[in-house]
C-alpha cells in the first residue's frame, strides 16, 4: 500500500473496477464509540423484549426451563454475532453505524464478506480487554493510519464515514461590483487549474471572514491579478477574486448576469445590505 | 461551457443517481425493477467519468467532495456484501477445514500442549491431595462435590433443555474467547489453553480421589470427546492467528495476519458445531438416567466421527 506514506489527515483514497480513484473519510473513535453505544442498548433491548416473550410463550405451556435454554441461546447470539450478522446482511452497516453514516468495507474499497463481518466482531472479545473498555482496541487504532482495531487489521477491513447530504452547487456571487469587476478582467484571461481551485476556495470561505482578514488573504493572489489586469489601484482585491471566480466558474463576459435570477442555485452572497459584513471593502 | 452551465446539464442525473441510492438502501434490491437497476449502474458511471474529469472541467472543491461522496454511495450499493453461502461453507467444513487441519502445526502445538497439561494436572492432583484446590480454589471444589455427590438418574425434561443452552452459551463463549486470545501473537492462546488444560485436568484428578468421582465420569464420558477437541481446535485456530505475526512467511505482518484470519474462521466453525454437539450431549443425555454403557458407546461414537473427520477426510490428497 502506497498510501500509507502519502496520506496526511484520514482521507483513503480507493480505486474503483472503473478505474476512477475516489475518497473516503475514515471513521474514528468519536464516531464509533456512539455507533458502539446504540448497538449496546439495542442489544439490551432486543435481549430483553425477546427473553420476556419466551418467558411468556413457554412458561403458559409449562416449558419454562426449555424457553429459558432458548433465551440463553438468543443471548449467546446476540452477544457474539449480532454485529457480524447485520454487517453481512446490511451491507457493512448495524443499527448504530446505520445511524451515524458509518460503513464497514475492506481496505480496497470492496465490501466485506461474511467471513470478515463475523471474524472482526468475534474478536472484539481480545479489542475489548482489558476488561470491558476497548483500551487494546483504541491502542491499536492509534498505531494505524485507519483506526483499525484488532479485529479490523485481521479482516482487512475499515469503517468509513459516509455522508450523503453534501450540496454540490456553486457559490454565486451577486454583489454588482464584482460582476462589474469580471467584466473589465480582460477577455484572454483563463484560470489555470490551480488558480481555479484557489478562487474557489477563496470564495467558499470569505463569508466567515471579516473584511480585514479578506484582505490580508486576498491580497496574495488580488495584487498580481491587479497588476496583469491594468487595474486601478484602489481596486477592493477582495471583489477582485470574487469577479475572476465570477468569470471562471458562472459566466462569460458577454452573458448576461441577470438571466440566471430565476435559476435553482443558491445565491449565497455575503455582502448583501443587511448581512454583518455589508459594509466590507478594503482600500489598502 | 462554464462550470455553472456543466453542473446544471448534470445535475439531473446526479440527483437521480441520489434518488435511487436512497431506494436502493431503503430497501433490498429485489424490490427494484430490472430498468432501475441498469438506469443504476450507468447514472453511476455517468458520475465516475465526471469525478474522473473533474480536474479538467476545473469542478470547484465543494462539488469534487459532493462528487466523491456520491461515487462512494453508489458504489457501495453496487458491490454489496457477499452473504453466507451454505453450499461453498458445506465445502470448506468437509474438504478443506480437515486438510488443512491434517498437517497443522499450530494444532499439533495445541493438541500437544493441551493434553501434556492435562495428564500433567490430572496426576499432580491425583497423587498431591493439596494440588486441586491450589487450582481450582476450595468453593469450587465443594461446589462440584455437593453437585456429584446424588446418583445421576435423569432429571425434569424442562431442566435438560435449559442446561443445553447454558452450555452452548457458556462453553462456545469460552472457545470463542479462547481463539480470539490468541490473536497476542500466541502467548494469549498458549495461557488460555495451558489455563484450560490445568483447571480441567486438575478437576478430573481430583474426582478420581473421591467417592463422588464414579458419578462424574458417568456425567462427562458422552460429551467428553466432542468438547475437548473443540477446545483444543479453538486454540489452535487462535494460536495460527498470532503465530502468523512472528512467522509470516514473506509477507507483510498484516497481510500474513490477514491470510491467517481467512483461513483460521473455518476451523473456528468446525470448533462450534462440535461444541454445538456437545451442549446438547450434555444437555440431554449426559444428565439422564442411560447406562453407562449408552453413555460410553455415545463417547466411541464421536470419537469415532472425529478421527473419520480428521483422518479419512482430513488425509492429504492431490486434488
Amino acid at each position: 500500500m502506497s498510501t500509507g506514506s502519502e496520506q496526511l489527515d484520514t482521507r483513503i483514497e480507493i480505486v474503483t473496477p472503473e478505474n476512477i480513484a475516489f475518497q473516503y473519510r475514515v471513521a474514528g473513535p468519536f464516531r464509533r464509540l456512539p455507533a458502539y453505544l446504540i448497538d449496546l442498548a439495542m442489544r439490551v433491548v432486543i435481549f430483553f423484549a425477546g427473553w420476556v416473550g419466551l418467558m411468556l410463550v413457554f412458561g403458559v405451556i409449562g416449558m419454562g426451563g426449555f424457553g429459558f435454554g432458548l433465551g440463553l441461546v438468543f443471548w449467546f447470539m446476540l452477544a457474539w454475532f449480532y454485529g457480524g450478522l447485520f454487517e453481512t446482511y446490511w451491507n457493512g452497516q448495524t443499527p448504530g453505524k446505520r445511524m451515524m453514516q458509518i460503513r464497514v468495507l475492506s481496505v480496497d474499497g470492496q465490501p466485506i464478506n461474511a467471513l470478515q463481518a463475523v471474524l472482526r466482531n468475534v474478536l472484539r472479545a481480545i479489542d475489548s480487554q482489558p476488561v470491558v473498555f476497548y483500551q487494546l482496541g483504541l491502542l491499536a487504532a492509534a498505531m494505524n493510519d485507519r483506526f483499525a482495531r484488532l479485529g479490523d487489521l485481521a479482516c482487512g477491513t475499515m469503517v468509513v464515514i459516509e455522508e450523503s447530504r453534501r450540496s454540490y452547487e456553486v457559490i454565486r456571487v451577486s454583489d454588482p461590483e464584482a460582476i462589474r469587476l469580471a467584466g473589465q478582467i480582460p477577455a484572454s484571461f483563463q484560470a489555470s487549474s490551480t488558480l481555479a481551485r484557489a478562487l474557489a476556495a477563496y470564495v467558499q470561505r470569505r463569508r466567515y471572514f471579516p473584511w480585514a482578514r479578506r484582505a490580508e488573504i486576498a491580497r496574495h493572489l488580488g495584487e498580481p491579478l491587479r497588476e496583469r489586469f491594468g487595474l486601478p489601484g484602489q481596486t477592493s482585491l477582495d471583489l477582485l477574486l470574487c469577479g475572476a471566480y465570477h468569470r471562471t466558474f458562472i459566466t462569460d463576459r458577454d452573458d448576461d448576469p441577470e438571466i440566471r435570477t430565476g435559476s435553482p442555485f443558491k445565491q449565497t452572497d455575503s455582502m448583501e445590505p443587511g448581512s454583518p459584513f455589508a459594509t466590507a471593502n478594503d482600500s489598502p | 461551457m462554464k462550470v455553472s452551465d456543466l453542473l446544471e446539464s448534470r445535475r439531473e442525473d446526479w440527483r437521480e443517481l441520489e434518488r435511487l441510492c436512497w431506494l436502493v438502501e431503503s430497501r433490498s434490491r429485489r424490490g427494484m425493477p430490472a430498468e432501475a437497476v441498469t438506469r443504476f449502474s450507468s447514472l453511476y458511471r455517468a458520475a465516475c467519468a465526471d469525478l474522473a474529469l473533474a480536474d479538467a472541467y476545473q469542478l470547484p472543491p465543494g462539488t469534487i467532495q459532493y462528487l466523491h461522496q456520491l461515487v462512494g454511495r453508489a458504489h457501495n450499493q453496487l458491490y454489496r456484501s457477499r452473504r453466507f453461502n451454505i453450499a461453498t461453507w458445506t465445502h470448506q467444513l468437509l474438504v478443506e477445514v480437515p486438510q488443512q487441519l491434517f498437517s497443522d502445526n499450530c494444532l499439533r502445538l495445541a493438541f500437544c500442549i493441551f493434553w501434556g497439561v492435562f495428564l500433567l494436572s490430572g496426576a499432580m492432583a491425583y497423587t498431591s491431595p493439596g494440588f486441586a484446590e491450589q487450582v481450582i480454589g476450595k468453593e469450587l471444589i465443594m461446589q462440584m462435590e455437593e453437585n456429584f455427590s446424588p446418583k445421576i438418574q435423569g432429571r425434569n425434561p424442562n431442566l435438560d433443555s435449559f442446561m443445553a443452552g447454558f452450555y452452548i452459551f457458556h462453553n462456545i463463549g469460552i472457545g470463542l474467547r479462547c481463539f480470539s486470545f490468541g490473536l497476542l501473537a500466541g502467548i494469549g492462546g498458549l495461557f488460555a489453553t495451558v489455563y484450560n488444560a490445568s483447571l480441567l485436568g486438575a478437576v478430573f484428578g481430583h474426582m478420581g480421589t473421591i467417592p463422588q468421582g464414579e458419578n462424574f465420569f458417568h456425567f462427562v464420558t458422552a460429551h467428553a470427546p466432542f468438547e475437548l477437541t473443540a477446545i483444543v481446535l479453538s486454540a489452535a485456530a487462535g494460536m495460527r492467528l498470532g503465530f502468523s505475526l512472528i512467522d509470516t512467511g514473506g509477507l507483510t505482518r498484516g497481510a500474513a495476519l490477514r491470510r491467517a484470519a481467512g483461513k483460521s474462521m473455518p476451523t473456528m466453525g468446525a470448533a462450534m458445531i462440535m461444541f454445538l454437539m456437545a451442549a446438547l450431549i450434555e444437555g440431554f443425555l449426559s444428565p439422564s438416567a442411560a447406562s453407562y454403557w449408552v453413555k460410553a458407546s455415545m463417547a466411541v461414537l464421536s470419537a469415532g466421527m472425529l478421527m473419520f473427520y480428521f483422518v479419512i477426510l482430513g488425509y492429504p490428497r492431490d486434488a
